[in-house]
Formats: C-alpha cells, structure tokens, sequence
C-alpha cells in the first residue's frame, strides 16, 4: 500500500550529475554473467558465461544464432530483465564503474538512457503508432531528470532528428509511425536512443528487416554518429558482414556463453573457435555456384538442453572425448583471441 | 513438355485499395527453360514477390498472359489454373512459422498435399509423405511430434517436402531463408540445389539477397517500382551492371 509514495521518495533520489566516464577503465564489463530464470525449482539458464569488458567509446560486435542469447544480455544492459520475467543469477555488471548484478530498478533510473542508449530488436514496431514522433522524443528526454523547458525540449527534438539526419525534419516531429518507411523510423528510434547522451549506444538487429541500400545507410550513419559524438557502440547481429562493417572487435555467442572475443579482422581471417569457423564458412558469399555450402550439421541446442561438456561439440568438426564431459570450457588466449575451445590452436 | 515450362507476356498486375491502385508489376517478361534457375531481385514493393504470386495463381493479372508448360492459365481466353497443370507449379514461402499450421502434425501437412494429389489409399501415401520428409531430412519421429518443437530450418523442410508432393516441374521460392539462421540458410540451400537437381526442377528464386542469386542462378531479373530495369545472364549483371539501380544495389551489399 505504501508502493505510491515509495515511488515518489525513488524519485526524489535520482541524482543529477552526469555520467562519469573513466577513460582507464571498462566502461562496460560483464564477467561470466548468468541470466535466466527458476522454473520448477530448478534454475533455466538463458545466458551462462558471457564475458567482455568494453573500453570508453569502443566497439563490440555480438554474433550467434536465434537462442545464443544475446538478446537477453544486452536487455540485461538496461535493467529490463525483469519485464521478460528472467534474471540476473550469478556473474557480474558494471556500468561506467556502477555495479549493476544486482541492482533494484531504483538503481537502474539513472543508468537507464544516460548510461546507456538501447535500440531494441524490431524497432521498427517499437514506435508508438498513436503518438508523434515528437510526443516520443519528448517523452525519451524526460526520462532524464535534467530540467527542460517545454520550448527548449522540442528544440532538443527537432536536434535529435537533424542529428540522424531526417529530411524534413519539421513535419517528421508532427507524423506518426504509420507515415515513416522502415528506414525512417529506425532513425527516430536511434535519435531517441541518444536523447540522454549515452556514452553507449546497444543497437540490437538495427538492420535486420530493412532492404540492402536502407541498411547500408543506416550502418553509415551510425558509424558517422560514433565519430561525432565519440559514443561506444555494442551491436548484435546474426550478420557477421554487418558486425564487422561498424565494429573493431566481434564476439561470438553459442547457447548462451561467450565462446569467441576478438579483433574483427582476425575474427574473419583466423577464427580460434569451430563454432565461428563454421559460421564464416557457411556464408553465402564463401560458396562457389555449384557446390555446396559448408552447413553447420544438425540444430542449435534449446535452452534448458545444453549438452554436458563444451555446448557446440556435438555440431563440431574438431569435438574429442575431453570435449564432451564437464563443463563449458572456460575461455583462454589463444593467438590473441580469447576462445573457448579446448582444441583452438587446432582450427583450421 | 513445352520449352519452356513458365512463359509470362506482359504481365501487369494491380492492386484494388481505397485510395488510387498499387500497380505492383507494370510490364515483365520471364521465360523459365526445363532445369533452369532464375532469380527475381529487388527490395520491398518492387514487385518481386507479386510476381511469384501471379505464377502460382495466388493473385490474377490485370494484363498479360501467363503460360504454364504450353498451357495458358492467367490472361484472356485462359482456361486457367485447372487441376490438369496447377501440380507443375509450387511455391514456397519466406515465413515457414506462418506457412504451416501450428495445430496440424508435420506429417499430415504433407500427407494431405500427396492425398489431394495422388489419391492413392491412406497406407500409400502416408508411406509417400514419410518418404517425402525423409527426403529432406525430417525423420518419422519428427514428423509425428508438433510442430512447436521443430526449428525454423526443420519447418521450412517441411514446407519444401509438401511442394513436391505433386511432383511439380518448377518451384518458386520466396525469400526461402531470409527468416532462417545463417547456418539453417545453408543447409536449406543445399536441399534446394540437391532437390532441383535430382528431380530436374526449374526453380524461380525470389530474393533481396544477391549473394544467394549470386550462388543459385543462371539468369536473373531485377526490379524496381513493378519494372524490370536489367536483365541478363546472372554473372554479366551482377559484374557488370547496367542500370544506376543495380549498380547501387550491388554497391549496398556488405561482404
């Protein structure tokens, strides 16, 4: 019953410096994060073992299939777990040096937006069709608890939309989602993203129902944005070209572990785990007409159905005894990548 | 059989709204040889996947003609799709989570594709069906399980295993992998190219993607606005585009 005023006193704590931002440490660091749920006494695991740390204004990509659970931890990145009805459930979070494992909502409000800038997957539906486009950026400016007059918010609006670069800006801020192509709106979605100024941005599939030459100008953009605002960039995608197109340093996600973090230019060269190997193979741009595709063999593994030992080696090409008892393997440096395969040095 | 199994003339199609028409195609020209594979390519609302629609007879034309193994089946005077030739035309589609029926066993999918078709007694064709999805890889076990527990690449087995249930001359496939994981997609692939071969299917492959017509075609279309701006052998037009539109998107494409 005292939910109402508790929330008031929550409130009335949001503090109002800025974010600080340490250049001699991570940014963002994620150390063997487990997230997941308790279902009939036992825990299910979505994300087990994710593992990177990210520097001031770097950039990361994260590769991995449907249910390699990299949805999930960049949800974990904006306190949103909750809304899906999973956890935090082991690991640990930090955010420009706030640890966030375990942080209550409470928390979360001055982290969420000004800490971090999130552009969630099928964004595309992620406006509000019955609002304008200015009525959401408004709303996006005053998550923040910087004081704003109504004037001087819908010129900050009218901003975020010349910053995306939006032709006709004015009418824009007065049109609804239903008016905006693709393309169109996940600029919108991008301005609101960086309403607070995030140090970082996390964009989630940004391109993934957009047609080819819509993509490439939203890859560009984001790109020119990172140069002008010096803002980190985390970007997932199953799209390994997209990855390396904006980002210097790929991680590769299988069934919820961190299996592969590495340079992008290395990643593509030399790849230091079967799993990523198999997946740069298997791109169409690989094959010649006429013969197959290499095919990774058989299904990515359902969460809940992790195989015992390293969760790839039953799809795997290099899979021993050892790889098959025991946990995942633990990551380790291999040629300067860090990879989670006991047999790394053997990939060819 | 005809030389060429699809033979569309001036096809044009429109679609009826509230406000002015959509005119999805305004003019195209296709012929499909026995064997032959030919991609369509564009991006959304360029008129690529009407196209597919008026070959299988899911939309009917405003103009044109469109011939299926000599006979006419859409345009004036067609006799159009009757059962003697709508067998030599399937189609498969982008999304196989929406394309099959959540509460039908992937089994009877099939099985009722193989009865409307053959007419054969119940032991026979579900021997056909089962062999059908055997054929693509889908074991019995799976076939009898429901469909909530088969992966996206599993479902779009399934709908590849129903399309040849008539045993039809050519397949049209409608961004058959852009909803699949990059591992599922090469697989899928190299069923298609496997099935093609060994039935010697002519297969129309609908496509953004022009690194999968790249891989998959001889010939290739590309459209814009319901046109055909280029057309030509797939390695010419992708190497030396003609037209400013193939050009940019050639040069969009990652990789």
């Amino acid at each position: 019953m005292a939910e109402p005023q508790a929330a008031q006193t929550v409130d009335a704590e949001v503090p109002d410096d800025e974010i600080v931002v340490d250049p001699t440490v991570p940014y963002l660091e994620v150390d063997h994060l487990k997230i997941g749920l308790m279902r009939e006494g036992a825990e299910l695991r979505i994300v087990d073992s994710a593992t990177f740390a990210l520097q001031p204004g770097a950039s990361l990509g994260i590769v991995g299939e449907s249910g390699s659970g990299k949805t999930m931890l960049c949800r974990s990145f904006t306190g949103t777990l909750g809304r899906y009805g999973v956890d935090v459930m082991g690991g640990r979070l930090e955010i420009a040096g706030h640890d966030l494992t375990h942080a209550e909502e409470k928390a979360w409000r001055p982290i969420r937006g000004r800490a971090v800038g999130y552009v969630p997957q099928s964004s595309l539906a992620g406006l509000n069709p019955v609002l304008t486009v200015e009525t959401q950026l408004l709303e996006a400016l005053h998550l923040g608890s910087r004081k704003l007059t109504k004037s001087d918010a819908r010129a900050e609006a009218r901003r975020l939309l010349d910053m995306v670069k939006i032709p006709r800006a004015d009418s824009v801020l007065h049109e609804r989602s239903h008016q905006l192509s693709g393309g169109m709106r996940q600029r919108v979605m991008i301005a609101a993203a960086l309403a607070l100024s995030p140090p970082l941005l996390v964009l989630d599939e940004p391109t993934t129902a957009l047609d080819v030459t819509v993509q490439y100008e939203i890859l560009v953009l984001i790109r020119q944005l990172r140069e002008q605002l010096g803002m980190g960039l985390i970007l997932v995608s199953h799209d390994l070209a997209v990855v390396e197109f904006l980002c210097s340093r790929v991680m590769t996600m299988y069934a919820g572990a961190t299996v592969e973090l590495a340079a992008s230019e290395s990643i593509r060269t030399r790849p230091r785990h079967p799993y990523t190997n198999a997946l740069l193979h298997s791109r169409l741009g690989m094959a010649e007409r006429g013969k197959d595709l290499v095919a990774i063999p058989g299904e990515s593994p359902a969460v809940g159905s992790w195989p015992l030992g390293c969760r790839f080696w039953p799809r795997c090409a290099y899979a021993a005894d050892a790889c098959k008892v025991g946990d995942q393997p633990e990551t380790r440096m291999v040629d300067r990548h860090l990879t989670a395969c006991i047999r790394a040095e053997d990939v060819t | 059989m005809a030389d060429n199994l699809i033979e569309v003339a001036g096809l044009h199609v429109n679609y009826k709204t509230k406000g002015d028409d959509v005119l999805a195609v305004r003019g195209l020209d296709l012929t499909v040889g026995a064997g032959q594979s030919t991609g369509i390519v564009g991006e959304s609302g360029s008129g690529k996947s009407t196209v597919a629609k008026a070959i299988v007879g899911l939309v009917a034309p405003t103009q044109g003609s469109i011939r299926i193994d000599g006979d006419l089946v859409a345009g004036q005077q067609a006799t159009g799709y009757v059962r003697a030739n709508r067998w030599k035309v399937q189609m498969i589609f982008q999304d196989p989570y929406g394309s099959l029926d959540p509460r039908q066993q992937p089994l009877d999918a099939v099985l009722e594709a193989v009865h409307q078709w053959s007419r054969k007694p119940k032991a026979e064709s579900r021997k056909e069906a089962l062999d059908l999805l055997k054929s693509v890889g889908i074991t019995e076990r799976q076939a009898t399980s429901g469909l909530r527990s088969l992966s996206g690449g599993q479902r779009q087995r399934i709908s590849i295993a129903r399309a040849l249930a008539p045993h039809p001359q050519v397949l049209v496939a409608d961004e058959p992998t852009s909803s699949l994981d990059q591992s599922a997609q090469a697989a899928i692939l190299n069923l298609l190219r496997r099935i093609q071969a060994e039935r010697g299917l002519s297969v129309v492959f609908i496509s953004h993607d022009l690194g999968l017509v790249r891989y998959l075609t001889e010939t290739v279309l590309v459209m814009k606005d319901g046109f055909v701006v280029e057309e030509g052998l797939t390695d010419k037009v992708l190497h030396q585009p003609g037209h400013e539109y193939t050009q940019r998107l050639i040069s969009s494409a990652l990789a």
